[in-house]
C-alpha cells in the first residue's frame, strides 16, 4: 500500500516560533486515520500546510491524486446559495467539473436548501455543505477539520454517518483532525496523537483509546469502553 | 412640470457617471477591501484618450471603446502596485492608491496639457414629456442600465462573476476551495477601471474633463458608493443616481450654487449613521 | 492603517535616556543652525526657506494624527486655510495682525472640534473621505462668500507687525515661521512624552486594549486632532501675512496629500520624521522645479515634475520604507553603531 498523504519530517515556524517540530505522518489508499490533539497543538497549521496554504520551513509532504478541506469553522461563503458554494468547490476543476448534480444524490439533505443563502443555515446543515464543497473537487483524500466543533450529538452523528459512508462505499481517504478524541478514536482504524508541534503517540485507534496517556489527557480520564 | 422632467432625466445622467464610479469603487473593494483612490483618474485618463483618437479621425465607438480599455489598463496597473507584493494591507494600498491618483496628474499633464477638454457626443435636443434636454443625456442612460444588467448576471451567474463574489464574500474559503484571490483582486481592479473609464467617456461630452477633475468624480462616486457599506453595486448605482438628482435640483431651482455640496453632505451625514449605527467601523483600512 | 503605526518597541530606560539625551543635543543643533541660515540665504531661497518651514509645521500636526492616533487626514489644508483666513479677514477690518495671529490657531481648532465631534467616529478609509469632503465643502463656500473675498480672493491683507515693527522683509518671515514650527515641535514633544502621549499611542496600535485600560480614546483622538489643526492655523496666519493675499485656489486638495505625503515619507508618530519629510519634499520638488524651468523646458514641465516626485516618493516608500525615513535611517545607524 501507497500513502495518499506522505509527511516527512515536517517543520513549520511562525515569525520565529516553531509551529510544527518533525512530523512524520501517512494516510494510506482507502484509509481513515485521526488526527487528535489539544487547541494549539498545530492542528490547524497542518491543515494549512497540507492544503498548501502555508509553507513549510523544512521536511516532505507528498499527496498522491488531489487532497480536499473541510475547514474548520466551516468557512461558509455566507452571502452565496448553498448551491453557487457548491460549484465553487469544483474552481479548480472547470466548466464540466462544476456540475452540482452529483453532490445532491450524494447529500440528499443538501437538494431542498439548495437556493438558501449559506449563511442562513444551521451549523450542522452548513457542516453538510462544507464536506460537498470540498467533495466538489473530486478529492482522493479528504481532509476533515474540527466534523464535530458546535455541533449538536445528533447532528454529529448523522455527519459522521455520511462521512463514514463516502469512505467505506467510495473509498476516499480521509484525514480527520477533531477535538473530539473519542469520537475520532472510534472513527478511524488508525490515529496520530499531536502534541506541541510534535506527534507523541500514534498507532492503530484502539490500542490508544486504551493507552492511559491518551485516557488522561483526551477521554476524560475514563477508560474507553472497547467496541 | 417640464422644468422638473428636464431636470430629472439631467440628474440621472449626470448620476450615471458617479454610479459607474462607484460601482467601479465597490468592485474593488468587495474583492481587495482596498479602496480605491485613483479611480476618478480611470475616468479622467479614458476621456483624454477618448478625444485624442475622435481628433484623430477615428469613428465614435471605436475612440470611446478605447478610452474604456485604457481604463480597465490602468486599472490593472493600480492593482498590481497596489496589491501585487504579498503582505501590503488594505491601509497601506490606500495610501499607494491616492499616490498613483497623482502621478496619473503627471502622466496627463504631460501628454494632454492642464487645459478642459471634451469631444462631442450625440449632437442635438431630445423633447421628452415636453422638457428639452441634449440628446446626450438619454445616451448615458441607454449605456449604463445594461452595463448594470450585465453587472448583476456577471456576478451572479457566472464562475468567475462567483469566484470574484466568493473572495469578497469568504477570502480564506476562497483560497480554501483554490481561487487565486490575488489574481481575482487584480481582475477586479481592471473591472474598477473600465467601469471608471466607460463614466469619464459618457459624461465627458456634457461636462468637460481636466486633469483634476478626478477629485469631483472619486467623491460623489464613493458618495455613492458609501450608501451600500461599500459591498453592494446595485445601491451605488441608485446611490448615484439619487446623487445626480439631487444635484441637478439644487443647481436648477436653487441657483446653480451648492451643488456639490449637496453629495458632500449627504456622504457626511450617511457615514455618521452608519457608525453610529453600527459602533465605530472596524478598522479595516 | 494601524500596522504602520505601532512605535516598536521600547527600549529599556538607561538606553532610552541616552537617546533621549543625544536626541535633544540634535534637535538644539538644528535649532541653531536654521536659526543662523536665513541671512546667508538668496532671496529666492528664502521664499522656500519660509514655505519650508511653515509646511513642517503643518506636517507636524498630521504625523502626530497619523502615528499618534491612527487617523488619516486628506484635509489638513482646511486647517490651514481657516487659519489663513481667520488672520487675514481680522487683519483686513483693522484688528491689529499680532491679534489675529494669534486667533487662528484657535478658531482652527475649534473648527476641528466642531467638524471632529461627528467625524472622529469613522475610521480608515471612511475618515478619509470625511476630512477630504470637508475640505472640498469649505473651498467651494469660500469661493462664494464675497466678504471673504470669493473665488477671486482676499487682498491687501497688511503686513505683519510685532511691536510696532513691521515686517517688510522676507527675512522677518523666516524667523516668524521658525519660531511658529519651535512651538509646534515643542508642544509635539511634550504631548508624545506625556501621559495622554502613551495612552495615544496605545489606541493606535489596539484601540479596544486601550480601551479596555481605561484610556479615554476618543477625548484624546479629539485633542490631538485639535492640536495637529492649531499648528496648521498657526502656520496659515502667518501665510496670510507672507503672502499677503489669500483665494480658495491656494488651499487645493493636492496640499492636503502634500502634508500627508511629506509625514509618511519622514516617519510617522517621531518629532524627527516631519522635519526631514518637508526637507525631502520641499527640496526635491525645488530643484526639480529649477530643472523644469530651464530655458527649452516645456511649460507644463514643473507640475509634471512636483506632481510626479509627490506619487513616486509616497509609493516607493509605503511599499519599501513602510516606517519612513527617519525610524529606517535611525535603526540602520544603531545597527552600525552596536553590531
Amino acid at each position: 500500500m501507497t500513502g495518499v498523504i506522505e509527511v516527512r519530517d515536517l517543520v513549520v515556524r511562525y515569525s520565529g516560533a516553531t509551529a510544527l517540530d518533525g512530523i512524520d505522518l501517512t494516510v494510506h489508499e482507502n484509509e481513515m486515520v485521526a488526527l487528535i490533539g489539544a487547541n494549539g497543538a498545530g492542528k490547524s497549521t497542518l491543515v494549512k500546510v497540507l492544503s498548501g496554504l502555508l509553507r513549510p520551513e523544512s521536511g516532505t509532504i507528498t499527496v498522491a491524486g488531489r487532497l480536499s478541506q473541510v475547514p474548520e469553522g466551516r468557512e461558509m461563503f455566507p452571502d452565496l446559495s448553498v448551491d453557487d458554494n457548491l460549484r465553487l468547490g469544483g474552481w479548480r476543476n472547470g466548466r464540466k467539473g462544476r456540475d452540482t448534480t452529483a453532490i445532491y444524490d450524494l447529500l440528499p439533505d443538501l437538494a431542498p436548501i439548495r437556493a438558501r443563502k449559506a449563511g442562513a443555515l444551521s451549523g450542522g446543515q452548513q457542516q453538510m455543505v462544507a464536506i460537498g464543497r470540498a467533495l466538489m473537487a473530486r478529492p482522493d483524500v479528504l481532509v476533515v477539520d474540527e466534523l464535530s466543533l458546535g455541533l449538536a450529538p445528533l447532528v454529529v452523528a448523522a455527519l459522521v454517518d455520511h462521512l463514514r459512508f463516502l469512505h467505506t462505499e467510495r473509498g476516499l481517504a480521509v484525514l480527520l483532525i477533531e477535538q473530539n478524541a473519542r469520537l475520532a478514536l472510534d472513527l478511524c482504524r488508525r490515529a496520530y496523537v499531536l502534541e506541541a508541534g510534535r506527534i507523541a503517540l500514534h498507532g492503530p485507534a484502539r490500542e490508544l483509546s486504551r493507552d492511559p496517556r491518551v485516557t488522561a489527557a483526551y477521554l476524560g480520564g475514563h477508560v474507553a469502553v472497547p467496541r | 412640470m417640464s422644468d422638473l422632467i428636464g431636470y430629472l432625466l439631467t440628474g440621472l445622467g449626470i448620476g450615471a457617471g458617479f454610479a459607474l464610479v462607484g460601482s467601479g469603487l465597490v468592485a474593488i473593494y468587495r474583492v481587495t477591501r482596498v479602496v480605491n483612490f485613483a479611480q476618478g483618474a480611470f475616468a479622467v485618463l479614458a476621456a483624454m484618450l477618448t478625444s485624442s483618437l475622435l481628433g484623430a479621425g477615428l469613428p465614435h465607438g471605436v475612440a470611446e471603446v478605447g478610452g474604456v480599455v485604457l481604463g480597465a489598463l490602468a486599472g490593472l496597473i493600480v492593482g498590481v502596485i497596489a496589491i501585487g507584493r504579498p503582505g501590503t494591507s488594505p491601509g497601506t494600498s490606500l495610501i499607494v492608491t491616492l499616490g498613483l491618483g497623482v502621478l496619473a496628474y503627471a502622466v496627463e499633464v504631460l501628454i494632454w496639457g492642464d487645459q478642459p477638454r471634451s469631444f462631442p457626443g450625440v449632437s442635438g435636443v431630445a423633447e421628452v414629456g415636453g422638457a428639452r434636454l441634449p440628446a446626450h443625456y438619454l445616451l448615458i442612460l441607454a449605456v449604463t442600465a445594461p452595463v448594470f444588467l450585465v453587472m448583476a448576471w456577471f456576478f451572479a451567474r457566472t464562475d468567475l462573476g462567483r469566484a470574484l463574489s466568493a473572495c469578497a464574500s469568504n477570502r480564506y474559503a476562497a483560497q480554501v476551495v483554490g481561487i487565486d484571490v490575488r489574481r481575482m483582486g487584480l481582475l477586479a481592479f481592471a473591472i474598477g477601471g473600465a467601469l471608471g473609464g466607460l463614466a469619464g467617456v459618457l459624461t465627458t461630452p456634457v461636462q468637460q474633463v481636466t486633469f483634476d477633475s478626478d477629485v469631483t468624480l472619486i467623491v460623489n462616486g464613493f458618495a455613492a458608493a458609501v450608501l451600500g457599506g461599500l459591498t453592494r453595486p446595485m445601491v451605488a448605482l441608485a446611490g448615484g443616481l439619487l446623487l445626480g438628482v439631487a444635484q441637478t435640483l439644487a443647481a436648477g431651482y436653487g441657483g446653480g450654487a451648492y451643488q456639490m455640496e449637496v453629495a458632500l453632505v449627504l456622504m457626511l451625514t450617511v457615514m455618521i449613521i452608519q457608525a453610529a449605527r453600527t459602533g465605530p467601523v472596524p478598522e479595516t483600512a | 492603517m494601524t500596522e504602520r503605526t505601532h512605535p516598536g518597541t521600547v527600549p529599556d530606560r538607561p538606553a532610552r535616556r541616552r537617546a533621549g539625551r543625544g536626541r535633544r543635543w540634535a534637535l538644539a543643533g538644528l535649532a541653531l543652525g536654521t536659526l543662523a541660515l536665513p541671512p546667508l540665504l538668496p532671496e529666492r531661497h528664502l521664499a522656500t526657506f519660509v514655505l519650508l518651514l511653515l509646511a513642517a509645521t503643518v506636517t507636524v500636526g498630521v504625523s502626530l494624527l497619523m502615528g499618534y492616533a491612527g487617523q488619516v487626514s486628506l484635509g489638513q489644508a482646511s486647517f490651514y486655510a481657516i487659519g489663513a483666513y481667520t488672520a487675514g479677514l481680522l487683519a483686513v477690518h483693522g484688528v491689529p495682525p499680532l491679534v489675529g495671529l494669534a486667533l487662528a490657531p484657535l478658531i482652527a481648532a475649534a473648527a476641528a472640534v466642531l467638524l471632529g465631534a461627528p467625524l472622529l467616529r469613522l475610521r480608515g478609509h471612511h475618515l478619509a473621505f470625511a476630512t477630504l469632503a470637508v475640505q472640498l465643502i469649505l473651498l467651494s463656500l469660500l469661493a462664494q462668500a464675497d466678504w471673504a473675498g470669493g473665488a477671486i480672493g482676499l487682498q491687501g491683507i497688511p503686513r505683519l507687525s510685532l511691536f510696532g515693527v513691521e515686517l517688510r522683509e522676507d527675512l522677518g518671515y523666516a524667523y516668524a515661521a521658525w519660531f511658529v514650527l519651535a512651538v509646534a515641535v515643542l508642544i509635539a514633544r511634550n504631548v508624545i512624552e506625556s501621559r495622554a502621549g502613551r495612552g495615544l499611542r496605545a489606541a493606535a496600535a489596539s484601540e479596544t486594549a486601550a480601551a479596555a485600560s481605561g484610556v479615554a480614546v476618543g477625548r484624546y483622538r479629539l485633542a490631538v486632532f485639535a492640536l495637529s489643526a492649531a499648528f496648521a492655523g498657526l502656520a496659515g496666519g502667518v501665510y496670510a501675512f507672507y503672502l499677503g493675499y489669500l483665494a480658495p485656489g491656494s488651499f487645493p486638495v493636492l496640499l492636503s496629500i502634500e502634508y500627508v505625503v511629506m509625514a509618511v515619507v519622514g516617519g510617522l508618530g517621531t518629532i524627527a520624521g516631519p522635519l526631514v519629510g518637508a526637507t525631502v519634499i520641499i527640496l526635491l520638488v525645488q530643484v526639480l522645479n529649477t530643472l523644469g524651468t530651464q530655458p527649452g523646458m516645456p511649460d507644463y514641465a514643473p507640475s509634471v515634475l512636483s506632481y510626479a516626485v509627490y506619487a513616486l516618493v509616497l509609493v516607493i516608500c509605503v511599499l519599501f520604507l513602510p516606517r519612513g525615513l527617519v525610524p529606517a535611517l535611525r535603526s540602520r545607524v544603531g545597527r552600525v553603531v552596536r553590531p
